[in-house]
């Protein structure tokens, strides 16, 4: 560098000068048009040297830019066609070579160098490369630090506490200090969503539970139906037949074992109608009527129907048409029992395939809130809540209005 | 000379267990036997006979629907229901599908050949059991008035109290009262048993029923 440095300046300076040396005495445009023939003095991007003309008492005839500074680094001693370095005072360095012009009215060439302008700022890079490269290597250790223990450690817990987790029966642990806060929200979104997982499911546990307990319990109920009526009676009938057998008074016996067959033959009956009516085949309009009949004989009320003609004219599934009564049976019953009530309204109006049954009682109605099916189960309201679930199953809509002392009001809605 | 009978009842013991008592009365004659709806109708439609005992579920077709093809024929048989039902729903349902008589299945032979003679005459029998009321007398304590009777035909027909009040130009609290007032004359609990029992009284007649 240092080498190739001075003899650029040498050069410069020797063919400056040879060519000064050789022109006339007068310093003329032409000689100025000659100087631009070096790329110094255009316009052109900046070159790290200068070139000037000194007259004999050092002072700058013509000079390209960067230049004025020379009557600060002049000094008559520096040597002739030789290329020194050279520091001013303000500890810039310097390459330069001077060269003599050889006319009557004499000067010199200088041609030089700056080492700042040549190397730039690398010059200055160069010594503070290695604390640079400490400072970033450091920085880039501390930050893939942080980013590993506030995303990428949190993230991997967070993969494993949902790839251990089963929905339903675990929630998730709370995620230890010091993550961000998009991370905490989507483990406290996870955790809220486990929550509810297994709240759903603890309910659904219940509910099946209670839906097993109320179909044994309904089974217990018909084996002691059966047993204490039709079994008793059909025993009775054996004894009875047994006897004529044996007896004399066989007409009076047969009286007897007639009056027993007849006795079972309505138990059985009436435990068909409570299992499915087979007269619901008869349609909604007459299925409906027979029932409030024999609710009112049944609990000594009043049950009046109001049913749409309009009605007789869809065909109503046998399947819904038995949901419906099961929800008057129902509506009736707790109306008697819990309500005491003595009137009961069942309304039955068709718009378009739209069927609405509103029964309502004089009883003393309840608080009732809007709850859902299961949660009327678990909490043992399982009357409401198998009304609820028959409407459901219809696609069809159950609405229980009631207040303390106002009686209620149970309004069921389906599509036919 | 005798009546000639058709007996349907899809229950073969049911079904010979009948058959054997009306083939004991001399006065009875059994033409056919069938175990489903459709050979009933066929064979009421063949044989025309003077009576039809019909169960109400039968596979094919049930006994109503047999009664209302047999009534929409004009075929001039009349249809008793044998049944095990005793839901009064099917009593007026039978009854608007034409059947003259309405019997369960428990009936003594007594009944029974009450029942085939009085409908074999035109009449309309219905078994006692099926409103509990009815059979311990067989006339009216107190007359209706024109104005009951009509809203107990209607109310009969199927139309609600807000129908009824509509057609005859009264409140509907008034056709309450009515109604309330012919269950009290008639000794009746409901509806349905009103008119079954101003039917069996002769108050109404099955035609007026009928006569939409």
């Amino acid at each position: 560098m240092e080498a190739a440095v001075s003899s650029y300046v040498q050069d410069l300076a020797e063919s400056m000068s040879f060519h000064l040396s050789s022109e006339s005495d007068v310093w003329t445009f032409q000689m100025l048009s000659d100087f631009t023939r070096y790329p110094f003095f255009s316009w052109g991007p900046s070159i790290p040297g200068w070139v000037a003309l000194l007259d004999q008492d050092a002072r700058v005839i013509i000079a390209s830019p960067g230049a004025m500074n020379i009557a600060a680094i002049w000094n008559p001693e520096f040597p002739v066609g030789k290329a020194i370095r050279i520091t001013d005072r303000q500890g810039a360095q310097y390459t330069l070579a001077v060269y003599p012009v050889k006319r009557a009215s004499g000067g010199y060439v200088v041609a030089a160098v700056s080492w700042s302008q040549l190397l730039g700022g690398l010059v200055g890079v160069t010594r503070i490369w290695p604390i640079l490269i400490v400072i970033i290597g450091l920085s880039s250790f501390f930050a893939i630090r942080l980013l590993w223990s506030k995303l990428v450690t949190p993230l991997q817990s967070l993969v494993a506490e949902i790839d251990s987790m089963t929905l339903g029966k675990d929630v998730p642990d709370q995620l230890g200090e010091g993550t961000i806060q998009e991370i905490d929200s989507v483990h406290s979104a996870l955790m809220r969503y486990a929550q509810a997982a297994v709240e759903r499911d603890n309910l659904r546990n219940s509910y099946v539970k209670d839906v097993v307990r109320a179909q044994e319990q309904e089974r217990m109920d018909m084996a002691r139906e059966l047993h204490d009526g039709p079994l008793q009676d059909i025993t009775a009938l054996l004894q009875q037949i047994h006897m004529v057998a044996m007896d004399e008074n066989k007409t009076s016996r047969l009286k007897r074992a007639e009056i027993i067959a007849k006795s079972v033959v309505r138990e059985l009956r009436s435990l068909c109608d409570e299992l499915a009516p087979p007269w619901m085949d008869l349609g909604l309009s007459e299925a409906m009527t027979e029932l409030a009949e024999r609710l009112a004989q049944v609990y000594d009320i009043s049950v009046f129907t109001d049913i749409d003609e309009a009605i007789r004219e869809v065909d109503v599934e046998n399947e819904k048409i038995l949901s419906l009564l099961r929800i008057v049976q129902e509506a009736v019953s707790n109306a008697v029992r819990h309500g005491e009530a003595d009137e009961v309204d069942i309304q039955l109006r068709r718009e378009g395939d739209l069927i609405t049954m509103e029964i309502s009682d004089n009883g003393k109605g309840f608080d009732a809130g809007d709850i859902n099916h299961e949660t009327l189960r678990v909490e043992g309201h399982r009357g409401l809540a198998s009304m609820k679930e028959r409407m459901s199953l219809m696609n069809g809509s159950l609405k229980i209005a009631s207040e303390q002392g106002k009686g209620t009001v149970i309004t069921a809605s389906f599509k036919s | 000379m005798s009546v000639r009978i058709l007996l349907a009842d899809d229950h073969p013991l049911t079904r010979s267990g009948i058959a054997e008592f009306v083939k004991r009365e001399s006065t009875f004659e059994l033409v056919a036997e069938a175990e489903d709806g459709i050979s009933a109708w066929e064979q009421i439609f063949t044989l025309k006979p003077d009576v039809a005992l019909l169960d109400i579920r039968m596979p094919g077709l049930d006994g109503v629907t047999v009664a209302q093809k047999v009534k929409n024929e004009g075929i001039n048989t009349a249809i008793v229901m044998l049944t095990s039902y005793d839901a009064q729903q099917y009593v007026i349902a039978s009854l608007r599908a034409g059947a003259r008589g309405f019997v369960l299945k428990t009936v003594s032979p007594k009944e029974l050949t009450t029942a085939i003679n009085t409908v074999a005459k035109g009449g309309l029998y219905l078994d006692p059991e099926v409103a509990s009321v009815m059979g311990e007398q067989d006339f009216i304590p107190e007359q209706l008035s024109v104005r009951e009777r009509e809203v107990l035909l209607l109310a009969a027909k199927g139309l609600s109290s807000k129908e009824v009040a509509k057609q005859l130009f009264i409140s509907e609290r008034t056709v309450q009262t009515h109604l309330a007032s012919i269950y009290d004359k008639l000794g009746s609990r409901n509806k349905t048993e009103a008119l079954l029992l101003a039917l069996k009284y002769g108050v109404v007649t099955l035609e007026e029923l009928l006569d939409d």
